[in-house]
């Protein structure tokens, strides 16, 4: 028997996840800071970094769809998600 | 049924259930806000509120006050970069001049001048007056200095761009 298919996000993914977002937490603090004391000229830079950690954490959480549990001579008779649905 | 239950089919128990994807979604959309807030900082002309105006928009330096004006252990106000951009000018009790900027590190409100100190009357914080430290209360950020100079035509001159001080033996003009 075939175990269940499963939308699965890997531990590593769901980490680096929750790191990208402390990140943003802290870079997003000391723009405001910087900003608030006057200094603009970080800004670009700082919207770069944003800009490419919250890329990695949409792609992640988003796009990547790890299937488990399927062994693999039953991959192509393996129920799709939307099957599953 | 009642009308809401009819609108809303969804039972307690899968209510609060959350899968380990949908919470990584939920902490990626965080994620993209935290874009978007430096995002809107980047693109904002205007300073924010309580924010002065960019460094290079105000004058190299200032002339403040006669020196002979301000006895030792008094302060005096004054603004710098702009009419909100405020900040004290303190003669300090051994004779040393200091000027900081007045808005607290905490949350904003004006520090002022005790006689030994820098107080915040909001939320009790204290700066010392040497580098502009906090020592007391909810601040943790020291205040922004600017450099006083005493001429010898008997005038108090500030200049600088509001650099943060740092410890002595870290760098930085403290």
């Amino acid at each position: 028997m075939i175990p269940p298919a499963k939308s699965h996000l890997t531990g590593a993914a769901m980490a680096v996840v929750l790191l990208v977002v402390l990140i943003q937490a802290y870079l997003f603090e000391t723009v405001l800071e910087a900003v608030l004391d006057g200094q603009r000229g970080a800004l670009p830079g700082a919207l770069a970094v944003s800009a490419l950690l919250s890329a990695l954490a949409l792609f992640l959480a988003f796009k990547i769809q790890h299937v488990s549990r399927i062994p693999s001579g039953d991959a192509e008779k393996a129920p799709t998600l939307d099957q599953h649905k | 049924m009642a009308g809401w239950k009819s609108l809303f089919p969804v039972d307690l128990a899968e209510e609060s259930r959350l899968s380990r994807r949908e919470f990584a979604r939920f902490m990626a959309l965080v994620s993209a806000g935290f874009t978007g807030g430096i995002g809107y900082l980047y693109l904002r002309r205007k300073p924010l509120d309580g924010a002065p105006a960019s460094a290079g928009d105000h004058p190299a330096e200032l002339k403040v006050c006669r020196a002979e004006d301000l006895a030792l252990g008094n302060s005096f106000l004054f603004t710098y970069r702009d009419a909100k951009d405020r900040c004290i000018l303190i003669h300090t009790p051994k004779g040393e001049w200091r000027a900081y900027r007045q808005t607290c590190t905490h949350l904003g409100c004006a520090v002022r001048w005790d006689g030994r100190r820098l107080e915040c009357p909001c939320h009790n914080g204290a700066f010392e007056v040497e580098l502009g430290f906090p020592v007391a209360g909810p601040p943790t950020r020291p205040l922004s200095r600017l450099n006083v100079e005493l001429r010898p035509d008997g005038w108090v001159w500030v200049h600088g761009d509001l650099p943060k001080p740092t410890l002595p033996g870290q760098g930085g003009d403290a």
